[in-house]
């Protein structure tokens, strides 16, 4: 892939957890790239998978959602609720064409500084070697 | 045609408008082409006549119960029927004392539309396990019903054999010839949103335009939505006018509930629905 | 005027169209036949009854950008849709050409639809008479018929070994090849279709208005929209603007009176809540408002397919007879 290509990446954030990871890492001065463009979610179990669709059909080519590890959630449950509506999510997406590889889910709690930066960095280089998805 | 069959659902159907305990029979009657059938209400005793089941028998009517939720309804359904009935308990849509449910042990449906009747089965027929209805109150049976063994989710199965280029342009051909008349939904018994997301204008989620990628966004949320609910009688696919195969869609996503959830909706009014629970332990992939 | 045009020339003259034009023609499409751009004779199939859909589609596209405003380095830029060559629609039966007529009431009616008018004044039909009719058909009872040739520019009827051509407008004779030989050939008789009382339907549909015999009707109706959709007479529509940082757009698309939204209006009243209200909207305005309101005919020109599609059966010839024993009756 020419290294013109920068891809394009929508990150959906648990407040409590991963955005705060995310921001531990901007005070500590970790750099990761900067492809992703965040949206502060209450929490992992709010992503509506129509999010996640639309996301790809504006011009995503990768998404991200991260939210608190299992059993941690600041709501206690919803990112159970999300873990299995995901699961069913990315295999239809697959399923009718999006590919499952551009949809990510992470767990990085808010202490997570470096673990946030190493899955975005991963996540941005997978995304610029798989190339840019064709709107569908 | 049964004719023994006919005359039990007519029997209680006729006792029940007599005595007054159901306001009305939903049920099937002949359709103006003389040889397919269609939906059916009956209210007076001498209407019953009309009542027929046959192999043509393919539309759920357990839709209607939602419509007539303020009296108590006699309703006809075949054993994938009343799996919708197992699903509108579940989800408190109906309440099991306002339905009388009367039950047939169907050999089968076969593939029609207006005017046209085939010999062939219809897909579900040839997996469906069930002999007879899951719930009911009256059961009319006369011959014994085999079942045959069909594989489950050979559809979605031989999709999932494609690679993903080849099933997405497959699915934007498909999705290419969505008018979005919305038979789709209007037909299934578990959309019975009163504001269906796509209808909705504050967010805009899909917005009024037919295109490739409006059409796309109804078709998977629209599955999506059914994720664990469906119960496969596919008729969703029987009414599109534009013949999108809309079955591949729901079968997979029902295949993927029961291996990762070992669930199946409308086998038990009681249970609880895979996307309202969850088991702390499980693990779906996504721990590292 | 008739002509004489051989399988071949028809190929040919096909051929020279789809190069000049847009061309319309009924196309397989997986089981369906569906009016379709071609850009090659081949793909245009000749064995069917009538198309799924009615080619009412290319005069009030499903979706349609009536025009946009464009952010051009600061000035707004109107730009307009138009079509961006001629179009002719091939494979037409008499139906669906009265259909059209019916629709150019309300569109062409001052102040008319621009875009509806521009692809009407730009758009040739060539008609296709039937030969054989569908089990659902009642053409003649809505004031059509299998060789009716009123509202097209060109009626080809197939015979033996081609087909006969009648020239009926201008328009039709220009767009024919030259080189044709004049058809001594008797026409052939259409086929004999079934007879649908439907004398002073207008008259029974008022007398019936508030009959419960709409919500009977309506208990089995699913509102699914799919008669509207396949009616070559069904011309509803919702309209919205769609804007981003870049462009405004307005987008029409086909809407029906089955939606339960359809009639809701602003502070949230709806004069249409029940089914039976919502089914009587269809039938009333096709065959009381509609010829009411532009002094045509009713609005059914007896295609069918509404009676082929619908999921339910309700069938429009069924409707009319009932209203008519209704009517006798004194109501339900």
């Amino acid at each position: 892939m020419s290294s013109e290509y920068h891809p394009k990446i929508i990150g959906f954030l648990c407040n409590w957890c991963s955005y705060a990871g995310a921001d531990m890492a901007g005070t500590s001065r970790m750099s990761y790239p900067s492809n992703i463009r965040i949206i502060r979610v209450p929490c992992s179990g709010r992503v509506d998978p129509i999010l996640l669709i639309k996301c790809f059909q504006q011009g995503a080519d990768g998404v991200l959602v991260s939210g608190c590890h299992p059993g941690d959630c600041h709501y206690n449950e919803g990112n159970y609720h999300a873990r299995r509506k995901f699961a069913l999510l990315c295999d239809f997406l697959d399923y009718v064409g999006i590919g499952k590889e551009r949809l990510r889910i992470e767990w990085v709690s808010a202490s997570e500084g470096q673990r946030f930066v190493d899955k975005v960095s991963n996540f941005t280089k997978e995304m610029a070697k798989l190339g840019p998805r064709s709107e569908s | 045609m049964d004719s023994e069959l006919i005359q039990q659902i007519r029997n209680q159907a006729r006792s029940l408008l007599e005595s007054g305990e159901v306001k009305g029979i939903i049920g099937y009657e002949r359709a103006s082409d003389g040889l397919t059938a269609r939906p059916f209400f009956a209210y007076e005793p001498a209407a019953v006549e009309r009542l027929i089941f046959d192999e043509t028998c393919t539309h759920n009517l357990t839709k209607y119960l939602l419509n007539k939720k303020t009296e108590k309804m006699a309703v006809v359904v075949k054993p994938c029927d009343s799996r919708t009935i197992n699903l509108l308990l579940n989800e408190k849509q109906i309440r099991r004392d306002m339905v009388f449910v009367m039950g047939v042990a169907c050999p089968g449906v076969v593939e029609t539309s207006w005017n046209h009747k085939d010999g062939t089965l219809q897909a579900r027929c040839k997996i469906c396990q069930l002999v007879e209805p899951l719930v009911y109150d009256f059961l009319a049976r006369h011959e014994a019903v085999e079942r045959p063994q069909g594989e489950p989710y050979r559809d979605v199965q031989e999709m999932e054999t494609k690679s993903v280029t080849e099933r997405k342009d497959f699915w934007v051909e498909q999705f290419e010839r969505c008018i979005r008349c919305y038979a789709c939904r209007q037909v299934c018994p578990g959309c019975y949103c009163p504001e269906c997301f796509v209808e909705q204008l504050d967010p805009l989620w899909v917005g009024i335009r037919i295109a490739p990628k409006e059409n796309e966004l109804w078709q998977i949320m629209r599955a999506f939505h059914l994720a664990g609910r469906c119960i496969g009688c596919d008729e969703c696919e029987h009414v599109c006018p534009v013949n999108i195969p809309l079955s591949l869609l729901n079968h997979k996503l029902e295949k993927e509930v029961k291996e990762l959830f070992d669930f199946q909706a409308g086998l038990n009014p009681e249970e609880q629905p895979p996307l309202t629970t969850f088991k702390k332990e499980e693990r779906l992939g996504f721990e590292e | 005027m008739n002509l004489y045009i051989s399988r071949g020339d028809l190929t040919r003259w096909l051929d020279q169209l789809c190069r000049e034009r847009i061309l319309l023609a009924p196309v397989r499409v997986q089981e369906l036949t569906l009016f379709q751009p071609v850009s090659k004779v081949e793909e245009i199939t000749l064995d069917f009854g009538n198309t799924t859909l009615s080619p009412k589609g290319w005069f009030l596209p499903p979706t349609e950008a009536l025009f946009s405003v464009q952010d051009n380095d600061g000035q707004s830029q109107l730009v307009s849709s138009i079509i961006e060559k001629d179009a002719v629609i091939f494979g037409l039966r008499p139906c669906d050409a009265k259909g059209i007529a019916l629709m150019d009431g309300p569109f062409l009616r001052e102040p008319s639809d621009t875009p509806y008018q521009e692809r009407r004044a730009r758009t040739s039909l060539i008609g296709l008479s039937c030969r054989q009719a569908q089990p659902e058909c009642f053409c003649t009872s809505m004031g059509s018929a299998p060789n009716d040739s009123s509202h097209v520019d060109i009626l080809l009827t197939e015979i033996e070994n081609g087909y006969i051509a009648q020239v009926i407008t201008k328009k039709g004779k220009a767009l024919l090849p030259k080189a044709l030989v004049k058809s001594e050939e008797a026409l052939p008789s259409p086929p004999e279709l079934q007879t649908v009382p439907v004398k002073e339907i207008t008259l029974a549909v008022r007398e019936l208005f508030n009959d419960p015999y709409w919500e009977q009707l309506a208990d089995r109706c699913l509102h699914c929209n799919v008669c509207a959709y396949v009616c070559p007479t069904c011309y509803c529509f919702d309209m919205r603007d769609y804007s981003n940082k870049e462009n405004l757009e307005r987008v029409r698309s086909w809407d029906s009176c089955q939606s339960i939204g359809f009639s809701r209006i602003a502070g949230g009243y709806n004069p249409r809540t029940t089914k039976g209200a919502r089914l009587r909207q269809r039938f009333a305005h096709k065959l009381l408002y509609f010829p009411e309101e532009f002094q045509q005919d009713i609005a059914c020109v007896g295609c069918g397919r509404c009676i082929k599609s619908c999921p339910v059966n309700i069938d429009i010839r069924e409707t009319m007879s009932d209203l008519k024993r209704l009517e006798v009756k004194g109501g339900s």
